[in-house]
């Protein structure tokens, strides 16, 4: 077990150095991804990032009970677990990342130092190491969640964190900021050349040129900040106490090749342990450190006077050693029950009343996308009209955060196929653009109440204008209605075709009608009953009478 | 790392709100001075000169006389009101077509600023399927504004359908443009201000792509093509896309195209029919619907243009309620047998 040369501090330095700037460039590639036009990069390097995730290829390959192809990219990760331990939250993590970012920097430890104390504080420690158990406890319920087909906890994944805080959250406020201010400022005649020059910098290379649709932005974002405000109450709160994509990997840890070691040179100066990140060495252990904790960042190597601290070697006995903030097993049972349960319930209909109004992406009920969806928000992020969002409960409890199509907010473009191939796990399906155009998304109704043109309040025709089908899903025909004033006119009222129509949106999109549409799109298995009901909904075909 | 004092933090927080609240007053200022009386040409003349004190240095597009008088594109010159180019390649039809209206130079001015105001209504299909304008006609009139000596020659629409981007690239017009030499500019939303118009019957008011009003020159490029509520859309429908709400617009239309014909005022306007959306349209999507008439119209007189181009659908002018209302605005002419038409056909 003896140190090799490479424990000195001047190689743990450039070590360390390495890790800085692979966690750098892993950040700066998640941002930049948020960032970056749908078209800027191709398909499979969009999808990359998120196909890191071990946990989330893992469960969704146990939810989907397949494996589709980027998945394998995240379960090779897994299998890096077993070599390096949970060096991912050290040296790749971007949420990690930001989470160092935002830690104020730790004092340089003094050499002469008292007998220090633990990083996490003094006595009474707090937060008490019994939390950290908190993160195997959420792995164990994403997993048996996954177990019986629900996604759903993958919200609580870092990546998926970061990706939706920032796509659809921090972005969309950014851009309303920015263009709110250029929006006042271009006011000023005097102003127009510098805003103009300002604009033509930001757009569209960092921002859309058309305003960024989002439902929920501060939801989203303070779901990210509070993940990043907890590393006041101790540096990397999220990694040592939550983050069930840690814990997968910190069981994996304790197998792991590479692991730290402290050996005889070493005289419990407790240096290290102030150094440590993560809280993860344990004096009373001689401080040696829980595999499990340790995100093999090599903070502690430099901190060691007496280069006491190596990585290597795989240790049974360590490996074996339970720490007294494990799960026990009434807790593991307890989670595992109710996670269970939840997935349980909240596929119930009582939960999903909502489903059958949600419109999904373009094949995405078709390719039951709930069950399928990591909730990474990539096609929100890149749907280039605003009309994917998150789910709040419209897909129901199981579909919280998957994304959902609000025409009211945006359309789906005829001439788009984005979603599908940004997907890092194909819960949307890759479709070429012709068969896209196909896709039925829904179907439209038009409410001859609030109808303009029906309700023969003025001519309007914008539904049928927009519809982007080559044979146009709505036509127009004379119909003598009653103005309010109470006379009968002639204007031209539409029609929709349902078996023209596949739902695109666009209608209800720009619709004038103040509020509420007075088109709407709705899943096309709900105003259509049976293979028989033809064209026309109950009321179209009423009103019709005639073939 | 130096701390700041709460003092200093405050002072930058208020001139930070400062300066945020500044252009907000402005504006203010500006807008209740065009508010309370009632709108005049002068007005509208130093909303379009932009700055907000200087007296409008530059004539502003609407003059007096197209407001009043009966038209007046053509001069005594014996050039002629409408120029028809047919059966050639679109670059060519183009500019004999301009040609015969006297060339280029007659509406470019040297050093001048010139954007092109295509049709590119939506990102779904390419050129051919005639929803959106001709690349090589756009392209035509990039390279004839350059040779006229342009200082900067911008291509610009609106779409309603996919990203300005996707439209540009998918209809083929963004890479004729470039490599003719011009610019393709997204419209930035910002850049549409509230504008009044004064001649404006039904409409008085727009939110106006604020560019395309101080312009030195605007060239109107329409396709030909079908279009359910106005029948036709052609030039002066293809003016909806200097404008932000155009559900605005629907209602009354043709006095209302008209109306903004009133304002924006192409100094060219060139219907591209090389191939024609006859059904299905704005937006098409099937080539079962598209003709290839391989015809393009020139003139300066937008209605005239309009007028002209409805033949070709088998329409009368009047048939289009945006030329009834135009003429009855002495924006232009309709009728068609007075005018003087260059026939050019470079078929056989």
């Amino acid at each position: 077990m003896a140190a090799k040369q490479r424990t000195g501090p001047g190689v743990g330095g450039a070590w360390r150095r390495l890790r800085r700037l692979t966690q750098w460039i892993s950040l700066g590639v998640f941002v930049l991804l948020v960032l970056a036009l749908p078209s800027a990069w191709p398909a499979w390097l969009r999808q990359l990032p998120m196909q890191l995730d071990p946990l989330t290829s893992l469960a969704q390959a146990i939810a989907s009970h397949q494996v589709v192809s980027g998945a394998l990219v995240g379960l090779g990760v897994l299998a890096l677990g077993l070599i390096f331990g949970r060096g991912w939250c050290g040296w790749v993590c971007p949420l990690g990342t930001l989470l160092d970012g935002l830690t104020p920097r730790r004092r340089p430890v003094k050499r002469k130092a008292p007998r220090a104390h633990r990083q996490a504080g003094d006595d009474p420690r707090w937060p008490p190491d019994s939390w950290r158990k908190i993160k195997y406890l959420l792995l164990l319920a994403v997993l048996a969640a996954a177990l019986v087909g629900s996604t759903l906890l993958l919200v609580l994944d870092p990546l998926t964190i970061l990706l939706r805080g920032l796509g659809s959250g921090l972005l969309p406020l950014f851009d309303a900021l920015a263009r709110g201010l250029e929006t006042r400022l271009y006011q000023v005649p005097a102003l127009r050349q510098a805003v103009t020059a300002l604009d033509q910098a930001l757009r569209p290379a960092l921002l859309p040129v058309d305003p960024l649709a989002a439902r929920a932005p501060w939801l989203m974002a303070a779901v990210l900040a509070s993940v990043t405000l907890l590393n006041l109450v101790a540096p990397r709160f999220w990694c040592r106490y939550l983050c069930p994509l840690g814990a997968l990997l910190g069981v994996l840890a304790r197998f792991a090749l590479v692991q730290r070691r402290v050996n005889e040179a070493c005289k419990s100066c407790g240096l290290c342990a102030r150094a440590c990140p993560t809280g993860a060495i344990q004096e009373q252990r001689g401080y040696a450190s829980d595999p499990a904790e340790c995100t093999l960042c090599l903070d502690c190597q430099p901190a060691c006077p007496r280069q006491a601290i190596g990585f290597q070697g795989y240790d049974l006995r360590q490996s074996l050693l339970r720490q007294e903030y494990d799960p026990n097993r009434r807790e593991a049972l307890l989670v595992l029950g109710g996670s269970l349960a939840g997935a349980w319930l909240v596929g119930q209909p009582w939960a999903a009343g909502a489903t059958s109004q949600a419109l999904q992406p373009p094949g995405g009920a078709q390719n039951h996308l709930v069950d399928k969806c990591i909730r990474c928000g990539a096609c929100v992020r890149a749907c280039p009209t605003g009309a994917l969002q998150p789910a709040m409960l419209e897909a129901g409890l199981e579909g919280l955060w998957s994304p959902v199509l609000i025409p009211r907010l945006g359309y789906c473009d005829y001439g788009c196929n984005t979603c599908g191939s940004v997907c890092p796990v194909e819960a949307i399906p890759r479709l070429e653009l012709a068969d896209k155009r196909r896709q039925v998304i829904g179907v439209a109704v038009i409410d001859r109440q609030r109808c303009l043109a029906w309700s023969g309040q003025s001519p309007c025709i914008i539904c049928e204008e927009m519809c982007p089908a080559p044979t146009k899903a709505i036509s127009l025909e004379s119909t003598p209605v009653k103005a309010p004033g109470g006379e009968s006119v002639i204007l031209q009222t539409p029609i929709v075709h349902p078996r023209r129509c596949i739902g695109c949106g666009i209608c209800e999109y720009k619709c004038p009608v103040e509020g509420a549409a007075a088109i709407r799109v709705y899943p096309a298995g709900v105003t259509f009953h049976g293979a028989g009901a033809g064209e026309g909904s109950h009321g179209e075909r009423r009103r019709r009478g005639q073939p | 790392m130096q701390a700041i004092t709460r003092r200093d933090f405050l002072r930058t927080l208020a001139l930070g709100a400062g300066a945020l609240a500044l252009p907000a007053g402005l504006a203010g200022c500006q807008a209740d001075g065009t508010a309370t009386l009632p709108p005049t040409q002068a007005q509208a003349a130093s909303w379009q000169t932009a700055a907000a004190s200087a007296a409008p240095s530059r004539t502003p597009q609407p003059s007096p006389e197209a407001e009043t008088s009966s038209p007046s594109t053509a001069t005594s010159a014996p050039a002629p009101h409408l120029a028809v180019a047919r059966n050639g390649e679109p670059q060519e039809m183009v500019r004999r077509a301009i040609a015969a209206l006297g060339g280029i130079a007659q509406f470019v001015p040297q050093n001048s600023t010139v954007i092109i105001k295509p049709n590119i209504c939506t990102g779904y299909h390419s050129y051919e399927y005639a929803a959106t304008t001709n690349p090589w006609v756009v392209a035509a009139l990039v390279s004839l504004c350059l040779e006229a000596g342009a200082r900067k020659v911008q291509v610009m629409d609106h779409p309603f359908g996919g990203p300005p981007a996707q439209a540009y690239v998918t209809s083929g017009i963004a890479e004729q443009v470039h490599s003719a030499g011009g610019e393709m500019v997204e419209m930035a939303r910002f850049k549409f201000l509230s504008t009044p118009i004064p001649a404006g019957r039904s409409l008085r008011q727009a939110e106006i792509y604020d560019e395309i009003l101080t312009a030195d020159v605007l060239i109107n490029v329409p396709i030909a093509k079908h279009h359910s509520l106005a029948r036709l859309t052609l030039g002066m429908k293809n003016l909806m896309g200097v404008i932000q709400d155009r559900s605005a617009i629907h209602q009354d239309l043709g006095q209302r195209l008209a109306d903004l014909s009133s304002l924006v005022r192409p100094a060219l306007t060139v219907v591209d029919a090389v191939r024609m959306l006859m059904a299905n349209g704005p937006t098409g999507g099937s080539l079962d619907d598209v003709v290839q008439a391989n015809t393009v119209i020139a003139s300066a007189d937008i209605v005239a243009a309009d007028s002209l181009a409805a033949t070709l659908f088998g329409l009368q002018p009047e048939d289009l309620s945006y030329v009834r209302a135009g003429v009855e605005m002495g924006l232009g002419r309709s009728d068609l047998a007075a005018l003087r038409i260059e026939e050019i056909d470079l078929g056989g």
